[in-house]
């Protein structure tokens, strides 16, 4: 369910500002937002590298802000190489953890200068032959997670029992496998998962190397880092706590990496939508916004998250309502039997916390345009973009909605 | 300041400081970069691969250019396929008994560019008026060429990019085409130290289509990890054997100053390495044949 909320019309009044100015549907990404994520997680796992993966949210002012921070990138196709590309971001600052590759995405990757690769059985094994005095590997081992909304670890991933032989294989191959990964699942309800999974990493690198053989010397321990649909806080210091303790168990010669999307990019974005039309169908309000689950809505059908809606009215009375999207798709509802106020032709809902795996699943169904972007507090640009960087949005600022949650 | 780091393996590679950025190309297919380096003059990269550099270039030309004309003692016509930054053509139009030399380079822009940027390499060798330039595919231009070649050299990027089609079974039968009888083609082959399987490759076309094949080497720094090895393919197995006397005698005759090439390092070159003989399926026979 969507977590609702309903503050005044006059707080709505910002983005009522940015709509005249930039349209309807809007996509607002405030880029200071994208830096405190990236603080947050490099103070509660420290020593550990993060490649930022482009997939969750492929802008490039997300790209280009964690450039500068230092941060590397996860890319999974020929398409967000080319972005990396563009951006004049290093190629040794990058790794392509798709699984299954064709030959052509392993040849696009390394003309751009990427040498690491991920594989999880022989298959893909075999197609590194060609190229296996360039690359070095990381085997990707599934450990399925009941806690985690999307279980990234049933479509990829080999089973523990088979690590040891894909090892050897690969050995014998003359194909460098130079680390493990694995990817428990995306927004994990908790740490415990990923605790076992560095765990049983760490026996299998330990046991690898008493076998005298190269050393497995990276761990990449993916992403799944949590944030809050429903308006709270997830406190990442403490989700990281076991983390950081199972890390500190690993031989010292192991470096660390993670992938974070939707933690680094979901905070990120706010959509502000409009309505376009009402109707009352068997006793609910049914308000018709200019955007849904076509589009930028796409991850509560894909991703299977609820965004923190906000409405802007002054109207005390709740009626039971649905907010559809804009297609002629019955699917394309975004909420339903939800409480709002009155709204109006022309007024506002703002969904929250839509940076990741939102804009980056929209579809141009109907031939209805995409939402467009605008960022807020881009220093990353060239000045003529930068005549938003004073804007400061309010729910992000502490003064204005923010009061509301606290 | 800044560095270019190579690309070209995971775990093991060459940095340059890059003293001044002269040009940078980026597109979707390819990122091409010349800077210059305090150690190794200017120096191209293309998709973060060092190509060229002024420092040790002329290893590299002198030796694809100057063994394989030398050998053949008495080549009109001369292919050269791709080395758009005009090297091999400076060193290949030293050659004053040659007629005709035709360069195919699939990109004029490639070329522009190096003739402002990398001026040493050509040093005016495109103004030639026996060289002609034809802007194609190179894999194409044999494939319908009518015309015939005695020497055919293929200067070409590495197997993983743009140079793809020239380690390919098609270009070298295409090339052997567009040879006159007794002719002679080279190219460029990778440093096997590090990427054993091209080579590997290589052997295996070549041998399948010419009657006598090998490769010989030489070591340019900046190809980092070895010996370079360079492809040799021709129906004539004398060419690979020219005594040692009759290469001075040519030599001597062609008045080519160089800096690498002599007919010592020439004879030389071909005695390959146990590791390399093996991977290429010569070890324990070829002296014995």
């Amino acid at each position: 369910m969507n977590t609702i909320r309903s503050s005044s019309f006059e707080q709505g009044a910002f983005y009522r500002e940015l709509v005249q100015t930039h349209g309807s549907p809007l996509l607002v990404l405030d880029a200071l937002k994208v830096r405190e994520q990236y603080l947050a997680l490099q103070r509660a796992l420290p020593g550990v590298s993060f490649f930022y993966a482009i997939k969750s949210l492929p802008h490039p002012a997300i790209l280009r802000l964690l450039g500068d921070m230092g941060a590397g990138f996860d890319m999974a196709s020929s398409g967000e190489i080319a972005l990396v590309r563009e951006l004049r971001i290093s190629a040794r600052r990058t790794i392509h953890s798709h699984p299954i590759k064709r030959d052509s995405d392993i040849r696009d990757a390394l003309r751009f200068g990427c040498t690491t690769f991920v594989v999880d059985n022989v298959d893909e094994l075999l197609k590194f032959l060609p190229y296996k005095h360039r690359v070095g590997l990381f085997l990707r081992i599934s450990f399925r997670s009941k806690a985690a909304v999307v279980d990234l670890s049933k479509k990829f991933g080999c089973a523990v029992e088979a690590v040891s032989d894909l090892l050897c294989l690969a050995a014998r191959l003359g194909i460098h496998i130079k680390g493990l990964c694995f990817h428990v699942g995306s927004q994990c309800a908790d740490a415990g998962r990923q605790v076992e999974a560095i765990d049983a990493c760490n026996t299998l690198i330990r046991h690898h190397h008493d076998t005298g053989a190269a050393p497995v010397s990276t761990l990449d321990i993916g992403g799944g880092f949590p944030v809050a649909y429903d308006l709270g806080q997830v406190d990442i210091d403490g989700y990281c706590a076991p983390i950081r303790r199972a890390l500190d168990a690993l031989p010292a010669y192991v470096n660390v990496i993670a992938e974070p999307g939707r933690f680094l990019s979901a905070p990120s974005t706010t959509c502000i939508a409009t309505v376009i039309g009402k109707a009352v169908r068997q006793g609910l309000n049914w308000y018709y916004l200019d955007d849904g689950v076509y589009s930028s809505f796409s991850g509560q059908i894909y991703d299977h998250m609820h965004y923190p809606l906000e409405v802007f009215s002054d109207d005390v009375r709740r009626m039971p309502s649905v907010l559809a999207g804009p297609t002629c798709d019955s699917i394309d509802v975004i909420a339903e039997d939800i409480p709002l106020p009155e709204l109006h032709m022309g007024d506002l809902v703002a969904g929250h916390m839509m940076g990741a795996y939102t804009a980056a699943s929209a579809s141009d169904f109907n031939l209805l345009k995409k939402a467009k972007f605008i960022v807020l507090n881009d220093s990353t640009t060239a000045p003529s973009n930068r005549e938003n960087s004073s804007v400061k949005a309010p729910f992000l600022t502490g003064s204005g909605v923010d009061r509301k949650i606290h | 300041m800044s560095d270019f780091a190579e690309t070209l393996y995971d775990s093991y590679g060459q940095a340059f400081r890059i003293d001044e950025q002269l040009f940078e190309l980026k597109t979707e297919h390819q990122h091409l970069i010349i800077f210059h380096n305090a150690a190794f003059g200017r120096v191209l990269a293309l998709d973060g691969v060092v190509q060229t550099t002024e420092k040790d270039e002329f290893i590299y030309h002198e030796m694809l250019a100057h063994v394989p004309l030398l050998a053949h003692g008495d080549a009109k016509k001369v292919l050269i396929i791709g080395g758009g930054d005009g090297g091999m053509l400076r060193e290949v139009t030293r050659h004053r008994q040659i007629v005709q030399i035709t360069q195919v380079e699939i990109d004029q822009q490639v070329i522009d560019m190096c003739r402002q940027f990398l001026p040493n390499h050509s040093r005016g060798a495109f103004d030639d008026s026996r060289v002609n330039i034809v802007i194609d595919d190179g894999l194409n231009f044999v494939s319908q060429a009518a015309e015939r070649f005695d020497v055919i050299i293929s200067d070409s990027t590495d197997p993983v990019g743009p140079g793809e089609a020239l380690f390919r079974e098609d270009f070298y039968k295409a090339c052997k085409r567009c040879l006159n009888a007794g002719g002679l083609l080279v190219t460029q082959n990778g440093v096997a130290f590090m990427q054993p399987d091209e080579v590997k490759a290589t052997a295996r076309r070549l041998g399948g289509i010419f009657n006598d094949w090998h490769f010989y080497s030489a070591a340019v720094p900046t190809y980092i990890g070895g010996i370079m090895t360079f492809g040799w393919a021709t129906d004539n197995p004398e060419l690979r054997r020219i005594g040692i006397e009759t290469l001075r005698q040519r030599f001597t005759q062609s008045g080519i100053r160089t800096r690498y090439y002599n007919p010592e390092i020439h004879f030389a070159s071909f005695a390959l390495p146990q590791y390399l003989l093996e991977a290429i399926g010569k070890a324990g026979h070829e002296y014995h044949s």
